[in-house]
C-alpha cells in the first residue's frame, strides 16, 4: 500500500501532452472568444459565449447516412469507472471513444448526485491513486474544498469520502478525455454487437445519429452488464434489489462541493425508490418519476422550496457479470489476497434493504482486493467490465459498487484492454505483470501481498 | 447469635461467587452489631476505661491498627490469600495488576459478566504500571460510561482522549434531547450509507438492556499510556486507544481490543476537539505495553449467585 499522501498535479504529464497533440490534429474544438462572435454575428453582451466551429460534424450531419467509427477501444457508459477507464486508454495511446446515454459524464457520481466519492484509503493509507484521483484532487483544488486527512481515524467511514462540486466534476473529466484524445460521444447506446475477426461492430443510436463503431476491445462499464447481456454471457442478478436513491435539496441553498448537512455528512436530502431499476431506459424512467413524485409530496408536506435535485436517482445495483473469479462476502470481509489482484477496495459491507442500512465495517486490517478475473465475463475475448457490474455475490458487491473501487477498475481495465490491443490479445491473456507496471506508470497503486 | 451470623455470612462471602442476599444479610448484621457494640460501651464505659490505661490494651490496639492497614494495603501475601476468594468484586466492579497482567472485571447485572485481561507486553512493568481508562461508548463514539481509570492522574495530560471524552458527556447529555427531536422530524430520509444513530446515553440500553428492542452494539474502549516513555521521535510517546465492538446480538465469549490510534487535539472553531490518528512507525514501545487484551463476557444464566 502506498503511503498517506495528497497529490494535487501541477502540469500535464507527457503522456497527456502527447495524446494532446495527436488529438489537436484530427479532431475539431469548440472555439472560443468574442472575435467568433462578432464575425457570426450573433450579439452577444460579453465575450464569454461559445460557438461550434463552422465545419463541426453536429451542424453539416446527414441524418439518414451511417456514421462509422474506427477505434481501438469502446468505452460504453461514461460513469464513475467508464470516465476513468476513457482517460487511461486515451492516455496509452489508443483510439478511444467513450459513448454515455446521458449528456454529461460521471454517472452516479454527477447523475445520480453521489457526489462524495469514496474511499480512497484504509487505515491510515491511500489505497487508490492513479486518474481517478488527479481529477478528483484538481476538482477539489480549483473549487477550493478540502481533502481528508487520511492518517486521522474516521469515526464513520463516510467521513474520509470526498466532497466534490458535481458540475465541475464532470467538465474537467470531459477535459481530460479530450487531453486524452478521447472521443466522446454522449445521447448514444448501443444497440447491436456483432463479433468480427479482430474484435467487434458495435451499432449504435442517439437521436438523429447512427454510428457503427468498429473497434478492437469493448470495456463495458454500463453499471449493469449491458454489452455482456447483449452478447449472452451469464449475468447474476439479486432476487431483491437494492433501492436506489432520490437526491435533492428543500428549503436552502445547494453548496456544491460542501457539506450541507449540520450533522456533517455533506448529504443531500435523499428518499430511497423502492425497486429502482436500470436496466433499461423505461425502467429508469419509471424511477425517475417515481422518484421526483417522492419529492413533491416531500415538499408539500413540509412546505418547503425544491432547491436541487438530480436528474435520475442514484441506482446502487442490477445486474453483475459472472467471471471466472466471482467475489464473496467472505473473499471481501477476510481481505482475501488474490493472485490476479489488480486494485484494492475499502468500504463496509453496506447492504440497503426496505429497512434502511446498517453498514458492517470491515475489520482492523483488511483491504480487500478484486481481481482482473472478475472482470471478464466468463468464455468472452475482448471484453472486459468495470465498475458495479464487477462479477461479486450481493454483499460483496454491495461494498465494491461505490465509486473509488469502481474507479480503480475502470483504469485497470484500461490497461488491459490497450495491452490487448497492443498485443493483439485478449485481456485475460495480457501478463499480468504488464498490467501492473502499465498501472503503476500511470500512478495507480496496485495490490502487493505483505 | 450475632457473632455466628457475622462470621458464616463472611465465610460465605469470601468462598462462593458474590451474592446479593449474602452481601445483605452481612451488612445488616454488622450494623445491627455495630450498635450492639455502641451499647455495650455505655453501658461498660468505667469498666473500659480503667481497661485501656493497661499496657497490654494498647498493644492489642496497635496490633488491631496494624492489621486493618494490612487489609487496606493489601501486601503481596495478604492479596495471595484474598485471591483465593470466589467473590473477587463481583458487586460492580474490580482492578488488580499482577506480575505479568492487569485484569478489570465487571458485572452490571447478576447474568453478565465482563472480564478484560492485558497480558504484558515487553514494556508492561508492574512496579511502575501504565494509566489507564477504560469506559464504553455507543456507535456514534459518545462516552456513555467511565467503567475505571487510575487514581491521582493528570487526566488532560496522561489520559487526554477519555478526559474529554467524559467531558464532552454532560454536554452531550444535554444535546440528546434535541437531537432525538431532529431525527424523529426526517423519519422518511434516508441518511445514504450512514450508521443508525443511537442516542441514548443510559448505559443499561447498551449493556443490559430490559427491553430487548433497544439493544444496541456498544463499544469498550481503552487509553493507555506509560509517563516518560520518549523515543527518538517523541519526548513522552501519546497514550494509545484501543476499542472492541460487543454486539449482544450477535454474542461473542472472547474478543480481542484492536489498537484504534493515539489522541491529538486541534482547534475547530475556536473549540478544541480531539481525533484520532493511526499509530505509524513513530509509536514504539508504547505498543508494546500489553501483548494481548481480550475481553471476556460471560452470559450464562448459570452465573446467576
Amino acid at each position: 500500500m502506498k503511503k498517506n499522501h495528497h497529490r494535487i498535479p501541477d502540469s500535464e504529464t507527457e503522456a497527456e501532452a502527447e495524446a494532446n497533440n495527436r488529438q489537436m490534429g484530427r479532431r475539431n474544438f469548440l472555439k472560443f472568444g468574442a472575435a467568433s462572435l462578432a464575425a457570426s454575428g450573433i450579439s452577444s453582451a460579453n465575450a464569454t459565449d461559445v460557438l461550434l466551429p463552422e465545419n463541426s460534424e453536429s451542424v453539416s450531419v446527414d441524418k439518414s447516412q451511417i456514421i462509422t467509427s474506427k477505434v481501438d477501444i469502446l468505452v460504453v457508459g461514461g460513469g464513475s469507472a467508464g470516465t476513468i477507464a476513457a482517460i487511461q486508454a486515451g492516455r496509452t495511446g489508443a483510439s478511444t471513444m467513450v459513448m454515455e446515454r446521458a449528456s454529461y459524464l460521471g454517472g452516479m457520481t454527477t447523475r445520480g448526485g453521489v457526489c462524495y466519492p469514496g474511499l480512497f484509503d484504509a487505515w491510515g493509507k491511500q489505497i487508490i491513486d492513479g486518474v481517478c484521483w488527479e481529477l478528483i484532487t484538481e476538482c477539489v483544488k480549483m473549487d477550493g474544498g478540502t481533502l481528508p486527512d487520511f492518517s486521522k481515524v474516521a469515526k464513520r467511514h463516510w467521513m474520509n469520502q470526498i466532497h466534490i462540486n458535481q458540475f465541475l466534476f464532470y467538465i474537467l473529466a470531459e477535459e481530460k478525455c479530450t487531453q486524452a484524445g478521447v472521443e466522446i460521444a454522449y445521447h448514444e447506446s448501443p444497440q447491436q454487437i456483432k463479433e468480427t475477426e479482430d474484435g467487434w461492430q458495435v451499432d449504435c443510436v442517439g437521436f438523429g445519429t447512427q454510428r457503427r463503431v468498429i473497434c478492437k476491445q469493448i470495456i463495458d462499464c454500463t453499471g449493469g452488464a449491458e454489452m455482456a447481456g447483449m452478447l449472452g454471457f451469464p449475468r447474476l442478478r439479486s432476487e431483491v434489489r437494492q433501492p436506489g436513491s432520490i437526491q435533492f435539496l428543500l428549503g436552502k441553498a445547494n453548496n456544491p462541493g460542501r457539506p450541507t448537512s449540520d450533522k456533517g455528512a455533506g448529504l443531500l436530502h435523499a428518499i430511497y425508490v423502492h425497486g429502482a431499476d436500470s436496466t433499461n431506459s423505461r425502467t429508469v424512467t419509471e424511477a425517475s418519476i417515481t422518484g421526483r413524485k417522492a419529492v413533491l409530496d416531500k415538499m408539500r408536506k413540509t412546505n418547503q422550496r425544491l432547491m436541487h435535485l438530480q436528474s435520475e436517482p442514484g441506482f446502487r445495483e442490477s445486474y453483475r457479470i459472472q467471471g471466472d473469479t466471482v467475489i464473496t462476502v467472505q473473499d471481501y470481509t477476510s481481505g482475501r489476497h488474490f493472485d490476479d489482484a489488480i486494485c484494492y477496495a475499502f468500504y463496509p459491507v453496506d447492504l440497503h434493504t426496505k429497512n434502511g442500512v446498517k453498514p458492517k465495517p470491515l475489520k482492523p486490517g483488511i483491504v480487500p482486493t478484486i481481481p482482473l478475473s472478475a472482470l471478464i465475463p466468463k468464455g468472452s475475448r475482448n471484453l472486459i467490465v468495470a465498475g458495479r457490474c464487477v462479477s461479486s455475490d450481493q454483499l460483496a458487491n454491495s461494498g465494491l459498487r461505490v465509486q473509488a473501487p469502481c474507479m480503480a477498475m475502470g483504469q485497470a481495465a484500461a490497461c488491459a484492454a490497450s495491452l490487448a490491443v497492443k498485443h493483439g490479445t485478449t485481456p485475460g491473456e495480457v501478463p499480468l505483470k504488464e498490467i501492473h507496471a502499465l498501472l503503476e506508470k500511470h500512478g495507480a497503486i496496485v495490490p502487493k501481498k505483505n | 447469635m450475632l457473632f455466628v451470623t457475622l462470621a458464616v455470612t463472611g465465610l460465605m462471602g469470601f468462598f462462593l461467587p458474590f451474592s446479593l442476599l449474602t452481601v445483605s444479610v452481612h451488612s445488616l448484621i454488622g450494623f445491627v452489631f455495630i450498635a450492639a457494640i455502641g451499647f455495650h460501651i455505655k453501658n461498660n464505659f468505667r469498666k473500659l476505661r480503667s481497661y485501656f490505661s493497661n499496657h497490654t490494651a494498647l498493644v492489642l490496639l496497635v496490633l488491631v491498627i496494624s492489621f486493618i492497614a494490612i487489609i487496606l494495603y493489601q501486601p503481596a501475601p495478604v492479596k495471595a490469600i484474598l485471591s483465593l476468594s470466589s467473590n473477587k468484586g463481583p458487586a460492580l466492579d474490580h482492578f488488580e495488576i499482577q506480575a505479568n497482567r492487569m485484569t478489570y472485571n465487571y458485572s452490571p447485572a447478576p447474568h453478565y459478566h465482563i472480564q478484560l485481561d492485558f497480558k504484558g507486553g515487553s514494556s508492561f512493568k508492574p512496579e511502575k504500571p501504565p494509566y489507564i481508562a477504560i469506559w464504553i461508548e455507543n456507535k456514534s463514539g459518545y462516552h456513555i460510561k467511565s467503567l475505571y481509570h487510575s487514581e491521582q492522574a493528570d487526566f488532560e495530560k496522561l489520559l487526554p482522549y477519555w478526559h474529554h471524552k467524559r467531558a464532552e458527556y454532560l454536554k452531550n447529555k444535554q444535546l440528546n434531547g434535541k437531537k432525538k427531536k431532529d431525527a424523529e422530524s426526517s423519519d422518511d430520509l434516508d441518511a445514504l450509507s450512514s450508521a443508525t444513530d443511537n442516542y441514548s446515553f443510559d448505559p443499561k440500553d447498551y449493556i443490559v438492556p430490559e427491553d430487548k428492542a433497544k439493544e444496541s452494539p456498544y463499544r469498550v474502549m481503552i487509553e493507555i499510556n506509560l509517563s516518560g516513555d520518549g523515543n527518538e521521535h517523541y519526548e513522552d510517546q501519546p497514550s494509545l486507544v484501543y476499542r472492541v465492538e460487543v454486539d449482544n446480538k450477535d454474542p461473542r465469549s472472547y474478543q480481542v481490543l484492536e489498537i484504534v490510534g493515539f489522541p491529538k487535539d486541534e482547534v475547530v472553531d475556536g473549540e478544541t476537539k480531539w481525533s484520532l490518528y493511526y499509530a505509524d512507525e513513530t509509536i514504539t514501545t508504547a505498543r508494546d505495553l500489553y501483548d494481548s487484551a481480550m475481553l471476556q463476557i460471560d452470559r450464562s444464566p448459570a452465573s446467576k449467585p
